[in-house]
């Protein structure tokens, strides 16, 4: 009978630790992060939910470029940007999930048993999400280029396809902060609904802020990540403007991961 | 192989766990008794380095957990056979667990086997299995790395009568071929089926350890433990004040 297992006398035979596959069989190597990285990244796409915010983030990317090429041309660059919307919403919650998932579903208590170097699933959990904005950035380039061609010739005009490299990095590197912005935001709350709020509603909050005088718009010129990575696209940033982002950056980037991390490494599991 | 030396736990005012002192040694199972909210999970958690202890400490292997460099390979540990992601299958979840510890995948194939779980189960989501099953499922993620010493929380709940007496000749097994394994419940009757030793705690408090006929002193072990829980709390003196309850403390 198959419920019962296997019979107890073959139990013993089975219970010997078996040969890793490295054959780093000893509890006195530390597991390489590149498992741990590869362990965390399957997690990103091995449940439902996670691939239907993956299959839904391909889609929208294709969408959106789509819809605007019907719209305003065959533009490449526009195009490209106009999958920003999609990426910008989307990245953030995929990267809240990832942080805040282990807590909600209370299986940080079996991750921190085969690691219980906290600090180090952390950062496993941290690299997916950034590396999927590079991925997802370059899809969107790639997809461009047909619904491009498509347009031009379905309009029968010319297409456009200047596109300035610096314009295509600095896009890419914007996606990537505010992956990194709602991976911090995730560290910080350990709380899926409450960072995504935070995430979706910032921009209407700046927008709020940037109105109330000259306070609230030095507060906005200096903190709201959205408006201090302009600059980033444009390819020309003045030193001000650095600034600007460095000091957005540290406070929506570093100063949460870093709290976060905190957090996460003193808290009790249960 | 387990060994906790006067670990205390305060949270703010509630003292969790008071000065707790025993040990598991290889070859045995060892069962960790008490009532709800005795701070039996405490104590595991604080073993395997999910919970830090106030004072004392608590080592596995000659070394705290959390110091040892791969420890699940190791020891096998199941807290809370509930706390699995709904939308992950079985096998996925052993998958994760195989991949971290760099184990063959092949790995997982034997522990769905040794636990009793189909090939069709390990297939279906976490969300739609039952308590049981979700158990088998932890037991199984517990033995991946064909550990030495296995912290088991509140393994047999959920389980049917079969299920309990196929977990009872698993445990035997393992400790037979010298693992040391130590197990938490609340149900006297399952720890006496399954245990050689037994830990009894109460209100964070060490009440009483030693073999299973030590304890019963011959009218029955669910005798000692109602006696001591009852009392504990005007109880002035140690756990001596039961004569011979005390009988099997550092014979592990």
């Amino acid at each position: 009978m198959s419920r019962a297992g296997r019979h107890p006398n073959d139990i013993a035979g089975a219970a010997p630790s078996p040969l890793t596959k490295d054959g780093t069989m000893t509890a006195t190597t530390p597991i390489p992060f590149r498992r741990l990285l590869l362990v965390e990244a399957r997690k990103l796409v091995d449940t439902r939910s996670g691939k239907i915010i993956t299959m839904v983030m391909l889609a929208l990317v294709v969408a959106s470029i789509a819809a605007r090429g019907a719209v305003v041309g065959p533009k490449s660059q526009t195009l490209v940007g106009t999958a920003g919307i999609a990426l910008g919403t989307l990245l953030p919650v995929l990267a809240i999930l990832t942080m805040t998932g282990e807590w909600t579903h209370r299986t940080a208590l079996t991750t921190f048993v085969l690691e219980p170097r906290r600090h180090r699933v952390l950062a496993a959990k941290s690299l997916p999400p950034l590396l999927a904005a590079v991925a997802l950035s370059l899809f969107a380039m790639l997809v461009a280029v047909p619904i491009t061609a498509v347009v031009a010739v379905v309009r029968t005009i010319p297409a456009d396809w200047g596109v300035q490299p610096i314009w295509l990095l600095g896009w890419t590197g914007v996606n990537v902060l505010v992956a990194a912005q709602g991976l911090a935001l995730g560290a910080l709350l350990l709380n899926a609904p409450a960072a995504i709020v935070i995430s979706l509603s910032t921009p209407v909050l700046w927008a709020v802020v940037g109105r109330l005088g000259s306070v609230g718009a030095g507060l906005a010129e200096w903190l709201d990540l959205n408006t201090t990575c302009a600059p980033l696209v444009s390819g020309d940033m003045t030193w001000s403007e650095g600034a600007r982002l460095a000091a957005s950056a540290a406070f929506w980037i570093v100063l949460p991961m870093a709290a976060g991390l905190v957090r996460v490494l003193r808290k009790e599991v249960t | 192989m387990i060994e906790f030396n006067h670990v205390s736990k305060i949270y703010g005012t509630v003292t969790a766990l008071d000065d707790v002192s025993f040990t598991v040694g290889a070859g045995s199972v060892t069962g960790f008794l008490g009532p709800n909210g005795a701070g039996k999970s405490t104590a595991l958690r604080i073993l395997v380095g999910l919970a830090r202890p106030s004072s004392g400490s608590a080592t596995v292997l000659g070394l705290p957990y959390a110091e040892m460099a791969g420890p699940a390979l190791r020891v096998g540990t199941l807290l809370d056979a509930g706390a699995r992601h709904p939308g992950r299958t079985g096998r996925e979840v052993l998958t994760l667990g195989a991949m971290t510890l760099g184990l063959p995948r092949t790995r997982v194939g034997e522990v769905l086997d040794l636990v009793g779980l189909t090939e069709r189960e390990s297939r279906r989501t976490v969300g739609g299995y039952s308590l049981g099953m979700r158990q088998r499922l932890g037991i199984a993620h517990a033995l991946l790395g064909g550990p030495e010493v296995l912290v088991l929380d509140e393994p047999a709940n959920g389980l049917d009568p079969q299920g309990i007496h196929w977990m009872r000749r698993l445990l035997r097994d393992l400790a037979d071929a010298g693992c040391a394994v130590l197990l938490s419940s609340h149900l006297l009757h399952e720890v006496e089926q399954v245990a050689d030793r037994i830990v009894m705690i109460g209100r964070g408090r060490v009440l009483a350890q030693g073999t299973v006929d030590e304890l019963s002193r011959g009218r029955g072990l669910e005798e000692t433990f109602l006696e001591l829980t009852a009392h504990e709390d005007r109880r002035s003196t140690g756990a001596g004040a039961f004569p011979g309850t005390d009988a099997g403390r550092g014979a592990a």
